[in-house]
């Protein structure tokens, strides 16, 4: 198979196993890309996926458009990246009235979607968790995480998020 | 001007006013300015979409965003999706899936091309530290909004916790969670009603 097709095929099955967020997909890429086809060595995804955690946007795209700049240039990333969303905007095209539908529900089918959004705080809960063991390594690593989430909650609605990370990547510059 | 209606004959959002552009333009915004991915892009999501857009409530926020784990693939674009289609059709779900990921797109083509030896120094990697552990709190953030929306009683608290089990204690798949809390939701939770309190827009806002 040439590497392009190989690329589309690998990125295109990350993006349908992506359920849940980024989370979910970390491991999934790490599998397809370091064992499976040993495009990237080990160290390399460590180091993709730290930039990913920082920079802007999916991890999963940010995957991608890394991967397959690395492989083929320009055209491997651009192909890489419209694989990795395809399979989720076929499936939403076809879905979209259903959920839609699904969404606005009472009686029955409402308590199914309400058990469901219920899931989904049960993920973001355990995402804190994950991640946080991950990254929360010491006292003054609590601390400044403690920071963020009061400065979040005391500049809603003023200030854009982005701000309070970007100001604690800034304090982090001096206590690091 | 569309107007949709839901079951109980309530007018939902106008969106006479929503343009693709507009639509490229704030998904742009969410594709650049979220930092980490997945969960800890909620609360920029939120804030461009419900506090700064006021594009949709809350409650409809809360709702798209449950959407986005029933279908794989990144919630951000998934997000993107379904809202341009609602606000604009077909072509504010083109313009609004683009704007999502071309930030990305070309923020790490930047960084494969030029950036990627500057990510070594010790001044880039304490920044990124910080970052990464204030994304921590961001994620936190997010769960409290979600908190304060959904653990309305303890019959919600128990769904939630079984949920958080499933995929915290027992390791399996979060998909598993997600459909273990939907049938306990089924089981458990009283039937949601659109006229009086609960369910109505007036219990969220």
């Amino acid at each position: 198979m040439p590497l392009m097709i190989k690329l589309a095929v690998s990125f295109m099955l990350i993006g349908l196993g992506a359920y849940g967020g980024g989370m979910v997909t970390i491991p999934l890429i790490q599998h397809e890309l370091v064992q499976n086809r040993q495009w990237l060595k080990f160290d390399e995804m460590g180091q993709i996926l730290a930039i990913a955690q920082i920079t802007p946007g999916p991890i999963a795209i940010n995957a991608a458009t890394f991967t397959g700049y690395r492989l083929s240039g320009v055209p491997g990333a651009l192909l890489a990246t419209a694989a990795v969303i395809l399979p989720s905007l076929l499936i939403l095209s076809v879905l979209t009235p259903w959920l839609e539908k699904f969404r606005r529900a009472d009686g029955k089918v409402g308590k199914i979607r309400d058990g469901l959004q219920l899931g989904v705080l049960s993920l973001i809960l355990f995402a804190i968790g994950s991640f946080g063991m991950g990254a929360i390594k010491s006292r003054t690593d609590m601390a400044l995480a403690v920071m963020a989430f009061l400065g979040l909650i005391i500049s809603e609605r003023k200030l854009h998020p982005v701000m309070i990370i970007l100001l604690c990547g800034m304090i982090g510059t001096f206590i690091f | 001007m569309i107007y949709e209606k839901n079951n109980s004959g309530h007018l939902l959002e106008t969106v006479s006013k929503v343009s693709a552009r507009s639509l490229f333009w704030t998904f742009f915004r969410i594709g650049l300015l979220t930092l980490g991915g997945g969960f800890a892009m909620m609360s920029v999501m939120r804030h461009e979409l419900v506090i700064r857009k006021k594009w949709m409530k809350e409650k409809d926020f809360i709702s798209t965003m449950a959407l986005t784990a029933v279908v794989p693939g990144p919630i951000a674009v998934n997000l993107a999706f379904l809202l341009g289609k609602r606000l604009k059709g077909r072509s504010g779900c083109a313009a609004a899936v683009l704007g999502t990921v071309l930030p990305s797109f070309c923020v790490i083509l930047l960084i494969a091309m030029a950036l990627i030896r500057f990510f070594d120094h010790p001044k880039a990697v304490a920044f990124f530290k910080g970052c990464t552990v204030a994304i921590v709190g961001q994620l936190a953030f997010t769960g409290l909004i979600f908190s304060k929306k959904l653990l309305r009683g303890w019959r919600q608290c128990v769904i939630c916790a079984t949920g958080l089990i499933t995929v915290g204690a027992l390791r399996l798949h979060p998909i598993c969670s997600v459909i273990l809390t939907s049938v306990l939701g089924y089981w458990l939770l009283s039937p949601v009603r659109t006229s009086g309190e609960e369910g109505s827009d007036a219990a969220y806002d």
